[in-house]
């Protein structure tokens, strides 16, 4: 396989006193589907940013597709990655959901006549044929998120990134976009979640814990998720399937004190 | 909040909806110019038969236009009552005297106590106003005995009446005409059309591209932010503030409290926006390919040419006759 993204050294800080981000070093690769995993304020959004030049990192450097990142080639690697933010009413620009789509691609300078075709397309794709007229407001908010997403397909970058996109959703509208982004992954696009959430971990091929800044561990999402010492240290819960093994394996376990654990811990949601 | 009518598209069918929104923008500016180059009375006519005729060939029903008009009204009868009152060029027209004396000043003061009292029960408040006025007019009128210690007269003059009539009737084609655009044009296309009919201003550098893509977000995000601005009531009549009613100073205090999270909660969302904007690729100034089009119909062309006809012959009537 080949590297898609390439960080090296990276460190950013906001203001001076603190770092965001302290030497960050991480290799993605083509195809890869990766989650970043960190508790409110690890630097994981700062993450995002960075990678497509919205913020300018203070040391260390990022390369996308084997081009460095800088201020000449910004735009060119904006057409590689492509982002799907927390808020779905902060990332809808069109007046209608047509509108929206047709943003990114008028901003690539498709000519018309494609840009129809790729609206339709990919509006199909994450089922929002139906609304194409529609304004934001007659939306919900999984269906505005599936809007952006058509967006960022529409002008087929490699990699996309999502973060926290499912956060301000319903169950059912977290459910369906994670079942695309594990289409669009099996289908080639490279993918990376930022997430608090271990659910969302647990289809990517590997995760990258961060905690304050730094990277706590980066290993297959199958291994991070048992491992309790990791997820305890950058604040993390473990699901609860797994939290239950935990304590089989470390307790001797009847019916009754079974019973007790899932009571207790089903009142610690 | 959330049903600002005026000025609103209304979905329908109609020539009006067929044409070219840059048509419909310049026909509107030629034809206000129009109506302020004409100065007879039945060019005016004219002219107010014309829009008539355009409102029912478009099929667009008077309650719509009646609405829009609705808010202008008490600046119509403002602009009416002060012209009378103080023009007094051109022939006299009408006079009657006034008596002021103690009876009839103090029977004016109870009408206008008695309508301060009952204005918030009367449904038409501002027929209810003119009667009013036209009863305390009528007090001043008959009483004449006794204790009149001054008098004075009620007069209308030609000229007051004729430019009363026409500064109304001016307003009322102008209001009328801007609401038919804005009815029959969707906000998009009224704002295509803008970015193109402005686009000669790019000479003096005018950025209009930029211009017609605040106007499209700003227009995009009116209901977001309204939604915003109800929660933020709710929140602070939680918290116990009070948006019925209140001293002025109470009202201040409301407001400050409704606008300062508004502005914050914007700042954060237009910081957010641009960010996604950024992210999809969006360059300020930079040339971008458009999905939606002007198609340019033989229709428009008849529209336009009608409209500077009758905008070159009003020029021609004031100059030659």
């Amino acid at each position: 396989m080949k590297p898609i993204i390439e960080i090296k050294d990276v460190s950013f800080a906001y203001s001076k006193q603190q770092d965001v981000l302290k030497n960050v070093n991480l290799t993605i690769q083509k195809g890869e589907w990766i989650t970043i995993l960190g508790h409110n304020g690890s630097g994981k959004s700062t993450l995002s940013k960075l990678l497509i030049g919205l913020l300018k990192a203070k040391t260390g450097t990022i390369h996308v597709d084997g081009i460095e990142l800088n201020e000449d080639s910004v735009y060119d690697i904006r057409k590689k990655i492509g982002i799907v933010f927390q808020n779905p009413d902060n990332q809808f620009v069109g007046v209608t959901v047509r509108d929206d789509i047709a943003f990114g691609l008028e901003n690539l300078q498709i000519p018309r006549e494609e840009m129809i075709e790729r609206i339709d397309k990919f509006s199909k794709k994450v089922d929002m044929f139906e609304y194409l007229n529609k304004e934001p407001q007659q939306l919900s908010g999984g269906q505005k998120q599936r809007v952006a997403i058509a967006g960022i397909l529409a002008m087929k970058t490699d990699v996309i990134i999502f973060d926290e996109s499912t956060s301000m959703l319903d169950p059912k509208g977290r459910k369906k976009i994670l079942e695309y982004m594990k289409q669009l992954n099996d289908e080639g696009t490279t993918i990376i979640t930022i997430t608090h959430d271990m659910k969302e971990a647990v289809s990517s091929d590997r995760v990258v814990v961060l905690k304050h800044g730094e990277i706590l561990k980066v290993d297959t999402s199958t291994n991070i998720l048992r491992d309790k010492t990791t997820l305890e240290q950058s604040n993390l819960e473990l699901l609860l399937p797994l939290e239950l093994l935990h304590y089989m394996d470390s307790n001797n376990v009847d019916h009754q004190s079974l019973k007790d654990f899932l009571w207790a811990s089903s009142l610690n949601v | 909040m959330k049903n600002i009518v005026i000025g609103r598209y209304v979905p329908g069918k109609g020539f009006l909806y067929d044409l070219d929104p840059r048509t419909k923008l310049i026909a509107l500016l030629v034809l206000m110019a129009a109506t302020f180059i004409i100065d007879e009375l039945i060019h005016m006519a004219a002219a107010i038969l014309l829009i008539g005729v355009i409102l029912v060939i478009g099929r667009i029903s008077v309650k719509r236009v009646y609405l829009g008009l609705r808010p202008l009204l008490f600046l119509l009868i403002f602009t009416f009552a002060f012209q009378i009152l103080f023009n007094t060029q051109g022939d006299l027209l009408f006079e009657t005297p006034l008596y002021y004396s103690p009876i009839t000043l103090g029977l004016v003061v109870v009408i206008v106590l008695i309508w301060g009292f009952t204005k918030r029960f009367i449904k038409f408040k501002l027929l209810y106003f003119l009667a009013t006025v036209f009863l305390s007019l009528f007090v001043l009128n008959t009483f004449t005995e006794p204790l009149v210690f001054a008098t004075g007269t009620f007069s209308i003059y030609e000229d007051a009446l004729e430019m009363a009539l026409f500064i109304m009737l001016r307003l009322i084609i102008i209001v009328t005409l801007s609401t038919i655009l804005t009815i029959t044009t969707k906000p998009t296309d009224l704002n295509l059309g803008l970015e193109s009919v402005l686009k000669p201003l790019k000479v003096i550098r005018v950025n209009t591209e930029e211009i017609a893509m605040i106007i499209s977000i700003a227009l995009r995000y009116i209901p977001t932010l309204l939604d915003e601005a109800n929660k933020i009531m709710l929140a602070q009549a939680s918290r116990g503030v009070d948006f019925q009613e209140g001293k002025l100073k109470e009202k201040v205090m409301q407001i400050v409290s409704l606008l300062v999270p508004m502005f914050i909660i914007s700042f954060k969302r237009s910081d957010e926006l641009a960010n996604a904007m950024e992210a999809r690729s969006f360059i300020p100034g930079h040339p971008r390919t458009r999905l939606h089009l002007l198609t340019w119909k033989t229709l428009d062309t008849v529209v336009l040419v009608v409209s500077l006809t009758l905008l070159i012959s009003s020029i021609s009537i004031r100059v030659f006759l």
